[in-house]
């Protein structure tokens, strides 16, 4: 032990952990911004939306006056299908996939008249696609290779050492 | 958004092949190859016979050490996957906007998270180790119920897999929605990862639709009653299978601890299995237990915490016993305080039913009610510390070995007074509200979940490798590994407990962008954590087979200090009867220093504890005096010319409660000087540097004047400054060469008188 190098056993391996995970930092997600619109659906607002029952139980058979109404007749097509969508779901929730003129209103809730039911709905989450920069994958990569050698520098350097011995004795 | 299931699906199965690869990689490359190194038909035949065998006997095994071994692996698996779910939760907080999971799935991981963690990897791994070791410590042939052992960890994979099922059940809907169409398989798209935080608070966990709440809850209970009838067995080996040397009095501290956990699980376990059928039955019978109008939701928390914190402490204790172990044998010294970290650990068993109110200091409990709770929980903090102390005064002075399972002994101390100090701050009622549900609270926790329990853990596995496997791990990696995980920890938690010290709410997907520096620190800590354990595991998997073969009986040198414990005389009978190895014998034997068995160091002497104390308290207030005289020669002087503003004397008096009077605080100060800085000089003067009393006077002097020029300070510039300093500084010395000699002028007048 005495005569290894602290530098190649412990620090520059230390380091290697370090800069792997700063790589695995980047090179995830950056990967994933790449990749994101070929696999996912952001940029697709999930909204939840409450059966009858439900939004009279929330406003005590009130009727709110701030809270904006809507007819279902009067929203687009994909705002539509994710309020169908999202009552038959078993969590009351779909993503709207397409124009969502509505949503400022929806955003903040609102009722929805559909068949003369009231529904109360609202938006539960934006889901915005990830951005990254162009670099940030390639350059994760590399951190991520560069780190992993610097891992394995303590066998890489014993085996230096070995050779030179080796080469010394001959 | 990534689709969770499929991602962490795809991880944890690229994971398993990895280690399986890794494994049998290791096994082949470790076998004699004898010809052309190709696998024969006759090979295959008899590896599947072998593999066959292999599987009956581990899946019938009533063998203490072999069911320890299963839970260790049990609980090795369920850290990888809970630990999966800790990824990815950080990975989602790279950025402040919900942009990778959506804000359900980042729900859902910080529940699975946390119960994975909690309920299927900490204990089951404690059990495991106490399973294998346990019974060599105390010399007993087995468990008491060697059967009942083996049931009570066969319930804990099928409970696993009802608590984790959602994400099962995710990936299957995954798969099959490529072959079937939606409507035929809503069963698979409806059940999903609970989400609704491991503590599970009702009226959410009672209204939300998500039928694998109830499998959750199933698997819960399930996995309740494998830890009780484990706690049970426990129980009973320890007082029941004892050899009849092994008495109360020198009962090793492991087997005390994991005694004290087994007794707290049996009464916490119980409950938490009721109330989790009560929630059950509000959520399928239409019980009211927990429903705003009924029973009332606060009545969950109470049942929930009054097992949860009990849960802390059935985590936590374990892990002191084996530190309590582990760390003398690389100190060279016995255990400092052997009865006191036994009755500081019975303490903690007792106290820690009285505490859980405090999980609840924002909800509308009675503040009188509070009030009790917030004492409580201050108090528990001194069993706590006792440890701590004695672990410090065991290491003091000792001869230390810097090997993994020390490097990680010392980590998990360090982790332990910062988790356990910012616990204190949460126990008080105002700073709990202040911090209630920030990630101060995620910081506290986390320095001891991912402090001082997984670091021993890690450490019993590097100290006990030769007795489990034969051979040695490879102590580079270890040392690197484990500097690694203690490194990881404190960036990632420090750096939690400051955001959260800044106001940052925890379980939010989505966080103001100027938290966002601070939370890729703590993710890239995360990560480092991560590697480190993955590094542990390819030791352990890779040494198993590759490890340089035991040569000694006595692999630790233990015998050299008299710290060669019953496993390791189990271990070297076992090499001397397998094979005919000779018992080690060390070069040089010496009685591991025993502190308590010493004579009193230089301030002792001749007397009971209470009359030393007596006079060396009197002699040094008398010399405190002396030394405060001589000081106020120099502060005096300071007030004189302008450099110290007496005013700020009146703090003093102004801390205490006592209103802004110069003069209480000039007399305060007075009583400080005289009696508490002489004793704490008292106390620790053996361990300052310095050979002569008047140096470690000195040396204490310098130390103080630090602490007093910055707490009397009054915004002093330019030669002011440097005067204020000057004078500070010489008038301690003064303090501290007044009190150190007349210290010692005292004691020689004593010592002439008595010849």
């Amino acid at each position: 032990m005495a005569d290894e190098s602290i530098l190649f056993t412990y620090v520059a391996p230390f380091v290697g952990v370090l800069v792997v995970a700063v790589g695995i930092g980047a090179a995830v997600p950056g990967g994933y911004a790449i990749i994101q619109e070929d696999i996912t659906t952001c940029d697709q607002p999930t909204m939840a939306v409450e059966g009858p029952e439900e939004t009279q139980q929330r406003f005590n058979d009130s009727q709110p006056r701030t809270l904006p109404v809507l007819q279902y007749e009067n929203l687009s097509e994909a705002e539509q299908d994710a309020f169908d969508e999202a009552l038959s779901d078993p969590q009351g929730e779909a993503r709207v996939a397409g124009a969502f003129p509505n949503g400022d209103t929806i955003r903040n809730g609102s009722i929805i008249v559909s068949e003369g039911e009231r529904h109360y709905a609202t938006v539960v989450a934006e889901n915005p696609c990830f951005v990254a920069p162009a670099l940030q994958f390639p350059l994760g990569v590399f951190a991520i290779i560069f780190g992993v050698i610097g891992i394995l520098s303590p066998p890489i350097y014993r085996k230096l050492v070995e050779l030179e011995d080796r080469a010394n004795v001959e | 958004m990534m689709n969770r299931a499929v991602v962490q699906g795809s991880a944890l199965a690229i994971l398993a092949v990895g280690i399986l690869a890794l494994w049998f990689r290791a096994r082949y490359k470790a076998r004699p190859a004898s010809d052309g190194g190709y696998f024969t038909r006759e090979e295959l035949r008899f590896e599947l016979g072998r593999l066959q065998s292999e599987a009956l006997r581990w899946l019938t095994t009533t063998n203490h050490r072999e069911i320890g071994i299963l839970y260790i692996v049990f609980g090795t698996i369920a850290a990888l996957w809970g630990g999966m779910d800790g990824m990815m939760l950080r990975t989602e907080l790279l950025t402040p906007p919900a942009d990778i999971w959506t804000p359900e799935t980042y729900n859902a991981l910080f529940t699975t998270h946390g119960l994975t963690m909690l309920i299927f990897f900490v204990l089951p791994v404690f059990f495991g180790i106490g399973n294998y070791f346990l019974p060599l410590l105390i010399g007993a042939d087995d468990m008491a119920f060697p059967r009942v052992n083996a049931i009570g960890f066969w319930l804990l994979p099928p409970a696993l897999l009802m608590a984790r099922f959602g994400l099962i059940v995710q990936i299957g809907g995954q798969v099959l929605s490529i072959f079937l169409p939606k409507d035929q398989i809503t069963f698979f798209l409806s059940l999903r990862e609970v989400s609704v935080g491991w503590t599970l608070y009702a009226p959410l966990s009672v209204v939300q639709p998500n039928p694998q709440i109830d499998l959750l809850l199933l698997g819960l209970h399930l996995s309740g009653i494998a830890t009780t009838v484990g706690a049970i067995n426990f129980i009973a080996t320890v007082i029941y299978e004892r050899a009849d040397d092994v008495t109360w009095s020198n009962l090793d501290i492991f087997s005390w601890n994991m005694l004290v956990t087994s007794s707290i699980a049996l009464f916490a376990f119980p409950l938490l299995g009721s109330a989790l059928v009560m929630l059950l039955m509000d959520r399928n019978l239409g019980t009211t237990f927990f429903a705003t109008e009924g029973g009332g939701p606060i009545l969950w928390q109470h049942l929930f915490w009054f097992w949860g914190h009990p849960e802390v402490y059935i985590l936590f204790l374990p892990a002191t016993g084996l530190m309590s172990l582990i760390l003398p044998k690389f100190v060279g010294r016995k255990l400092f305080g052997y009865q006191f970290i036994v009755y500081s650990t019975l303490g903690l068993a007792v106290m820690s039913f009285g505490v859980w109110a405090h999980h609840m200091f924002t909800s509308g409990v009675d503040p009188r009610l509070k009030a009790s709770f917030m004492a409580i929980s201050i108090a528990i903090a001194v069993p706590s510390a006792i440890k701590v102390f004695n672990w410090l005064t065991t290491m003091w002075d000792g001869d230390i070995r810097l090997s993994a399972p020390f490097i990680l002994c010392a980590g998990g101390i360090g982790t332990f007074i910062i988790g356990g100090v910012t616990g204190v701050f949460l126990a008080v009622i105002p700073i709990d509200i202040l911090y209630h549900g920030t990630y101060y609270v995620v910081g506290h926790f986390h320095l001891i979940v991912v402090g001082i329990i997984p670091m021993l853990m890690i450490a019993s596995s590097y100290y006990w490798y030769p007795i489990m496997t034969g051979r040695w791990y490879d102590k580079r990696l270890a040392k690197f590994q484990s500097g690694l995980l203690i490194v990881g920890a404190f960036v990632t938690f420090m750096t939690l407990l400051v955001i959260g010290g800044l106001g940052l709410p925890r379980r939010q997907a989505i966080y103001p962008p100027e938290y966002q520096f601070a939370q890729q620190i703590a993710t890239v800590g995360a990560y480092v954590i991560g590697l480190s354990a993955l590094m542990w595991l390819y030791n352990m998997l890779v040494s198993y087979w590759r490890g340089d073969v035991v040569q000694s009986t006595d692999p630790w040198n233990l015998k050299a200090t008299n710290q060669f414990t019953r496993e390791w005389q189990w271990f070297e009978d076992r090499m001397v009867e397998k094979y005919d190895m000779e018992p080690a014998e060390p070069e040089t034997t010496r009685r591991s220093y025993a502190p308590e068995l010493e004579p009193m160091g230089l301030l002792g002497g001749v007397g009971s504890v209470a009359q030393n104390v007596y006079r060396n308290a009197s002699m040094a207030a008398i010399a405190g005096f002396i030394g405060t005289f001589l000081m106020t020669g120099g502060i005096g002087t300071a007030i004189v010319i302008g450099v110290l503003d007496p005013a700020s004397f009146a703090e003093i008096s102004e801390l205490v409660g006592l209103g802004t009077s110069q003069l209480i605080g000039a007399l305060l100060f007075l009583a400080g000087g005289t009696i508490i800085w002489p004793l704490l000089f008292l106390s620790f003067q053996e361990f300052l540097p310095g050979r002569r009393m008047f140096e470690t006077g000195l040396v204490f002097a310098t130390l103080v004047a630090t602490g007093f020029s910055v707490a009397f300070y009054t915004d002093q510039q330019g030669l002011a400054f440097i005067g204020y300093l000057t004078f500070v500084f010489v008038a301690h010395w003064a303090y501290g060469l007044g009190l150190a000699v007349t210290f010692q002028f005292l004691r020689s007048r004593r010592t002439d008188v008595g010849v």
